[in-house]
Parts: C-alpha cells; structure tokens; sequence
C-alpha cells in the first residue's frame, strides 16, 4: 500500500501507528490515511486479534463493525476490517485491516478477546464463508435458517443478486441459546411479529413465572440484500439514494455517512454551506426519531395517551422535514460532494418559528410524563446495561450513553456542522430505560439549539462540489450519529464508477447483542420497554388478506402458498382470485 | 310479580346497553387522546362482525376453553338479575347477598384463568396466571368491607344494605366512610381497567387470556366483560350511593330511579376514564403493593366499627 503524501505525523492515529509499531514486531505490513482522521493499517493476520484487542482496551477504542471484503479481483485475497473508533488518546477512526488468501479460507477470531466482533465475525463467516477460528459462536447470523451451505451471497463470483437458491431445509432449526438449567424454564416467544414490535424479529424469553431468567433472538428476516444490490448493479453516485432507504426513521443519516465514506476516500471537499444543510437535516431527523421513541415508550407502559400527545408534536417535526425536503422524510437529498437542495432564507425564518413551538410543546408533555403515575416505577431500574457489558459490546448512542458512556460521533470525531458546536454528549449513569429515555428528552432540546444556531449562521457560498476526479480502488469511512446511535458506512469505489463494496453498519447492529443482558433479571412486563429503550429499527413484512369488495369474497393467503410462490414465481396467490 | 318481571328485563337491557357503555368509554378516550376516535356504536358492529366469524380454537384445548365464554356470559346475566341498579331493592332477593354476589364474581374468574391455561398458548398462560393472583389479592379486601356494612346495617342483602346507608340507619359512620373507599378501590381494580389490566396488558401479554379467542366466543367474553364493568359499578352505586333509586315498583320512582341511575353511571364513567388515561400501567410485581393499601383500609373499617366510631 502506498503512502499519501504530507506530513504524517501531524494527522490523527499517528501515535497509534507508532505503539503499533513498537509492541508488535513486525505484525504492521503498511499504514494508509485515507484522510485526516482516518487510518488503516494492514496487520499481519495472526497477529489481528492482539492488535484489536490492544487497540480495544488498552487504547480506549471501541468497535464499530467487521467489514468483509472479496478482493480477489484486486490483489487475489480476501480482506477483513475491523473499524475501531479510538475515543481516548488521538481521537480518530482506525481500521485494522488483514488479508485472507482464499486457500487457507480462515482467520483467527477476534471475538474470544474482544465480544464486540462476534455479530461481525458471524456475518462474515455466513456472507464470504471465511471460517474464524475460536468463534465463540458458531450460529448463522443473517443467512436464513433454510439457505443452502456453500453459498456465499458477497463473493464475487458467487451468484447473480436474482439467484434464488434451492432451499436446504423446510425446518426453522435455529438454535435459541439459554444458560438456565434445561427444564426450569419456560419458553415465551415474542415475535417473529409481536404487538409491540410491529416488525419481524425473534425473541425467545425464558421464564421462571414473570421472572426472565435469560433471553436471546434471531433477526435478519426481513434481510433486503442492499450490499448485493449495490455493487451488482448501482453506480457509486446512485448508492445514496438506495442508502436512504435503509430506514424508514433516519434514511438521511445513511446516505450521509454513505455520501462521506466516498467524499473521504476520493478527497472531496464538501462546501460548508451543504456540510451545515446535511447537519440540519440530520438534527430534523433526530427531532421526529426521538418523539417517537418517547411516544413508544408510553406505549409500551400502557400509557396511550401519551403516546398519543407525542404523535401529535412529532407531527410538526415532520412538517418541518416537508418544509425543508418536500417530503415527510428527509430523503434524496445527498449527493457525492454536497446536497440538491439549499436551505432558503423564508424557509429558514419560519423553521425557527417552528422550533419554538415544538421546544414548548414538548416541554409540557416531557414534564406530564415524567410525573404520570408508575412512570417511575416502571422504568427506573429496568432493564440493566452493566457498563462492563457496554464496554464489551460497543453500544452506540443513547443505548449507551443512558449507562455512562459519553459516546456520541458528532462530539467524538466532528463533521460537517457539529465542528461548529459548542453542545457536549449527553451522559445518565442510571443504566436503566429510564436513564436512556432522559438521555433522549435532553438531546431533543439540544437538536432544537443546534438548528437555531446553525439556520441564524448559515455559511454561505455553493451547495456542492463537483470539481474532483473519480478513482477506483479507494476506501474508507463514513459516519454520523443517527437518533439511535452511529451509523458507519465503509464503501470501496470501482472500476466503471461501480460501487466495489459497500458495508453498511446501522445503528441497531450494534445495539442488538447487548440486549439479551438487558433482557436477565427483569419480568415478561418489562420486555417490551426494554426492547423498546434501545429504539429499535428492523424493516417491514406482513403476509396478505385479499378482499374483493365486487365479489364480497376474502381470502386469506397462507404462508404457504406465498412462501411457494417466493420460490418458483408461478401460481401467484392472486392469479384467478381478483 | 313486578319484581320478576324487573329481574327478567334489567339483564336484557343491560345486555342491549352494555356496548353503549363501552362505546362511551371508547370515545372518552378517543377524545383524551386528540383523536377523532370510533362511533359511540362502534362496540355493536364489532360484536357483530366477531359472531359472523369463524370460532377457532388452538387443536390442545379442551373443554374448560370452549365453555369459559357462555359461562361468563351466562354468570354476569344472572348477576345482573339480582343486583338492584335502578330499584333500591334486589329484583331476586336470593341473588343480592353480598356473598352470593362476590362469589358469583369470582366464579367466571376462576374459568377465565382455567381456559387460558387450557388454551395452551404461553401468552393466554401467563396471564391466566396474572389474573388468578390479582384476584386473590383483590378479593379479600372488597368481602372485608361489605362484611363491615353488614355488620354495621345488620343485613347481607346489597338492596338492603343500600337502603339502610340511604336512611342512616346504621352503625359507626366513620367505619363506613372507610368501607366505601376501601370498597371503591377494590372495585376500581375489579374492573379491569388501566393501570390494573394486568391480566390483559395488550403491550405485555397481547391481551393475554383473549389471545387464542375468535368469533362468537370472543364476542361473548367482550359482552360479558362490559357487562361486569357495568355490574361492578352498580353494585358501588346500590350499596354506598343508592340516592335517587326507586324504592317501590311505581312508574314514576322507576322512570326516576333509570336517570338517577343514567346520571350516576355516566359519572362514574368519566371518572374512570379519566383514570384510565392518565397513569401508566403499574408494573405486575407491584399490584400486591397497591392491594395491601385496600386490604388494610377495609382492615380498618372493621377495627372502627368494632370500636363503635
């Protein structure tokens, strides 16, 4: 790997570079910046799990996620990154990067040191069909229960993003982990689709009564193959607007952090004035995430009124997205190098005005809540993050920040607007939802700041950069912090102005394997608020009931017959029916 | 031969109102939460959509699950014979002994609880459980106090009672204004509503017992549901409150006592939906600690009647 030119000890990471270095000989192959603040190093593949977990615990870094990539095509191996956000000393991304050669088709695992890599490693293991070694867990992640052995939907030269492979087996044979002694505990399942959750995911509760003696779930039901997609058939320039629809909440947070993992790797300069749009739009999106996440919370206590009152605010914060996109959601508004649409001067003005009202609005419904009857009781000491465990599992947003660690991108490592902040994270040490839903309430009123602040000192000058050279071959980060947490893309241009690779980690992932913790000690009443509190984002299903209003006829279309016709495309359920 | 006549057509009528009720209570709600919200009728066409439905029943269940909802529905009927609502007096007497009544209560209770944990969901289970509890910790403290009315009346009958109270002929007045709070909150948690809904935490349990229901059946558990919502309250409003209830068969006392007992209804109607919309639901570990308030409060009314005050 060659190395950019400038003066290298003056950039962020360089003293990580250098403890590296010194304690591990020979295990540093090269060193990379792909900007100011971001590193890679290739290491020694053996010597991998020593680095992370140095760099881990001993560095203050903290796991963002696992990214596999097939470079055979490039340099003839496989490669993983492991992306590490130093948060202590030298704050800075750095990206521990190893080569697999496709013979040995192994690595050693990074997971038995440091838990936070296990859903990384599983997803690669399941994605590439690299084995780690000394996995501690050894279950498919993403991959269905009933997808064949041997076929890995990210190599290269795997499968077409159409295939539709046999399947293996008819049986859901996933194996839900419990440490209790066998025949103590019963089984509570919640989900695939519970009332609460309205969206697919699995949980499995065992109980002893109320009492949830432990808990664990699957997930990647809804999987939608974005990665496959995007480098089978999507230009790199056209991936934000895929990236949007990661999430129906914070689609913008996406593409942002899609938009600056191609704007570092390829050197753009982003014009202030869109760097302060993207951080208004962001803010906007925080502002309708975190009401929802309030009003949810009521739900979840039995308390619909509130909940209700909520709904009625966030739809003014929606409003304010209107205002600001054209639409509801604050979609299609990133490009590579800058943003479509300015921020313009009325607009502005009648934001503020806007602001206001929310900021009083949700005051008053904040102070009802926190004094309604059995809030307290129901969320104060509920549902535990141990911050060992935290610390662990790199939780991201309020998830961890409501157990004392101030972790928060727009503070740690500052882009776009948020360099223009005087605003710090904010911290609770109650580890329970209660402390997470606080956590919330006072970042809304610090979204509302921020705006005011940035639409009063709008910098001004263009909208986007289109001055710059496209080359292929180039990687590196991108981030924001989401309402729910960080939200990192790795992306690797190529040939063709395809996308090469592209990783998306939403916020979510990372928040997910702490829960089963979360779950321990609490009762079945409890389960859904602490599902709740960590703000979960899955993605939608639902099977069909077909009602012919001419005919007055209803049918009810089974799993079968759709599960059938997701495998062969013929005898649509509706063919003959309506 | 008016009384029987009364104790035919009250349970009929109550039947026919019972979603009126309910319907009130949806709307109450809806407009507390800024919505829109259903039609006051909006209960009647569920009912009767849910018994043009198919009955579905888990392959597992057994018996107790396919009787629970006509038993339930058939125990409130005959509850709603004896208890005087717009009369001073029980229609049946037999049927208005306080005792008859609470066990009368707890009889479809029990069932309930039986058929959740025969319908073998883990659900419905759970919270057959819940309701088994919550009722055991209820119970006690609403027989308390009626056992101190009786005491201090010198009667068991709830017309009785009611009548006795209504003409101040009675014991110990501070021992009864305990009774009456006690006996209100008691009857407050008996009815199933928000923050004691435990059983049913739609949130935590997806309706619990409810859950594996369909069709007819489930349409009968509603009716039946509102109905004792409906029962429950008339028996607070007979025994501590009977003020403007007929207190013969005259035409003119009943068309009194029926708008007395309107007004009152729909009194308590808004009190309770005030309640319920305002609080969280309290979190199951700690209904005993509500419960323990109740049950000592109708403690004390006891101690106070047994001193004479």
């Amino acid at each position: 790997m060659s190395k950019r030119g400038g003066n290298k000890d003056k950039r962020c990471g360089s003293t990580h570079v250098e403890v590296i270095r010194r304690q591990f000989h020979g295990a540093l192959v090269s060193e990379e910046w792909q900007s100011e603040e971001q590193v890679t190093m290739t290491i020694r593949a053996d010597s991998v799990p020593d680095v992370v977990q140095f760099l881990y615990y001993r560095r203050g870094g903290w796991l963002s996620v696992v990214v596999g990539n097939d470079e055979r095509p490039i340099n003839g191996n496989f490669a993983l990154y492991y992306v590490l956000s130093m948060e202590e000393v030298d704050r800075c991304i750095c990206v521990i990067r190893s080569e697999i050669s496709p013979e040995a088709g192994a690595f050693p695992s990074v997971a038995a040191r440091v838990p936070a890599c296990v859903w990384g490693e599983r997803e690669v293991r399941d994605m590439f069909g690299l084995t780690p070694i000394g996995l501690p867990d050894e279950r498919r992640l993403v991959l269905p229960d009933d997808w064949p052995e041997g076929l890995y939907p990210l190599r290269k030269d795997s499968m077409d993003y159409r295939h539709r492979p046999e399947l293996a087996a008819d049986l859901e044979n996933y194996e839900f982990l419990n440490r209790a002694e066998p025949g103590t505990t019963t089984v509570i399942p919640m989900g695939p689709l519970h009332i609460t959750s309205d969206e697919p995911g699995h949980f499995r509760l065992f109980v002893e009564g109320e009492h949830i003696v432990d808990a664990d779930y699957r997930m990647f039901y809804v999987h939608r193959g974005m990665e496959k997609v995007a480098e089978t058939r999507m230009t790199y320039d056209s991936v934000p607007f895929l990236a949007d629809r990661i999430c129906g909440i914070c689609g913008c947070a996406h593409s942002v952090a899609y938009a600056e993992s191609v704007e570092n790797s390829q050197g753009i300069a982003v014009p202030e004035r869109a760097q302060v749009i993207r951080s208004i739009l962001l803010e906007v999106e925080r502002l309708h995430s975190h009401l929802l996440n309030l009003g949810l919370v009521c739900h979840f206590c039995g308390f619909d009124t509130g909940f209700m009152h909520f709904f009625r605010v966030r739809e003014k914060a929606m409003d304010l997205a209107e205002m600001l996109t054209g639409a509801r959601k604050t979609y299609g508004l990133n490009l590579i190098g800058g943003v479509r649409r300015d921020i313009l001067a009325d607009q502005s003005m009648k934001t503020i005005a806007m602001l206001a009202e929310l900021r009083r609005e949700t005051e008053q419904l904040v102070e009802a809540l926190l004094s309604t009857a059995n809030f307290e009781s129901r969320t104060a000491g509920i549902g535990i993050l141990d911050p060992a465990v935290a610390r662990d599992y790199s939780p991201v947003g309020p998830t961890v920040r409501g157990s004392g660690f101030a972790r928060d991108t727009r503070f740690d490592h500052p882009f776009d607007g948020y360099k223009r902040t005087d605003k710090v994270a904010r911290v609770h040490d109650g580890c329970d939802v209660k402390s997470r839903t606080l956590v919330r309430v006072e970042e809304f009123f610090d979204s509302l700041d921020m705006i005011q602040s940035w639409l009063e000192n709008t910098p001004s000058g263009p909208i986007l950069n289109e001055s710059w050279e496209y080359k292929p071959h180039r990687f590196a980060v991108g981030f924001t912090e989401a309402p729910r947490g960080e939200d990192l893309h790795w992306s690797m241009t190529g040939d063709n102005q395809k996308c090469y690779r592209w990783r998306a980690k939403a916020s979510t992932y990372s928040n997910w394997p702490v829960l089963r913790s979360m779950l321990r000690g609490n009762t079945i009443a409890d389960a859904a608020v602490i599902v709740g509190s960590i703000d979960p984002c899955y993605s939608c299903t639902d099977r069909v009931t077909v009602v012919d209003i001419g005919k007055k006829s209803q049918v009810v279309i089974t799993k079968q017959e759709l599960e059938d016709y997701c495998r062969d495309r013929s005898r649509s359920p509706l063919s003959g029916r309506g | 031969m008016n009384e029987i006549l009364l104790a035919i057509i009250q349970p009929v009528l109550l039947l026919l109102a019972a979603p009126l009720f309910s319907g009130v209570s949806r709307v109450l709600r809806a407009k507390m939460h800024t919505r829109r919200g259903p039609s006051v009728f909006q209960d009647y066409y569920d009912l009767i959509k849910l018994f043009k439905r198919e009955d579905v029943r888990t392959r597992d269940s057994g018996a107790p699950f396919r009787i629970m909802p006509v038993l339930f529905l058939a125990t409130v009927l005959l509850l709603a014979m004896g208890v005087p609502m717009i009369t001073r007096f029980c229609p049946i007497p037999a049927l208005g002994d306080f005792i008859v009544v609470v066990y009368l209560l707890a009889l479809p209770r029990f069932f309930f609880a039986l058929s959740s944990i025969d319908s073998s969901g883990s659900y419905p289970g759970v919270g057959g459980i819940r309701e088994l509890l919550a009722s055991s910790l209820i119970e006690p403290s609403m027989i308390i106090a009626l056992f101190a009315v009786a005491i201090a009346t010198g009667c068991s009958n709830i017309g009785d009672m009611g009548n006795a109270l209504a003409t101040l002929s009675f014991t110990s007045p501070i021992a009864m204004v305990v009774a009456a709070f006690a006996f209100c909150i008691a009857c407050y948690m008996e009815l199933g509503k928000l923050p004691y809904d435990v059983a049913e935490a739609e949130q935590e349990l997806q309706e619990g017992p409810l859950a594996e229901y369909s069709g007819p059946s489930l349409a009968m558990i509603k009716l039946a549901m509102s109905l004792k919502q409906i029962i429950v309250i008339s028996m607070v409003l007979a025994i501590f409150f009977p003020f403007g209830s007929a207190v013969d068969m005259a035409p003119a006392s009943l068309a009194l006592g029926l708008l007395a007992f309107l007004v009152k209804m729909s009194i308590v109607f808004t009190v309770c939906a005030l309640i319920e919309n305002t609080v969280v639901r309290v979190r199951f570990k700690l209904l005993s600690q509500h419960t323990w308030m109740v049950v000592g409060c109708s403690v004390l009314s006891l101690a106070f009647l047994v001193m004479g005050i």
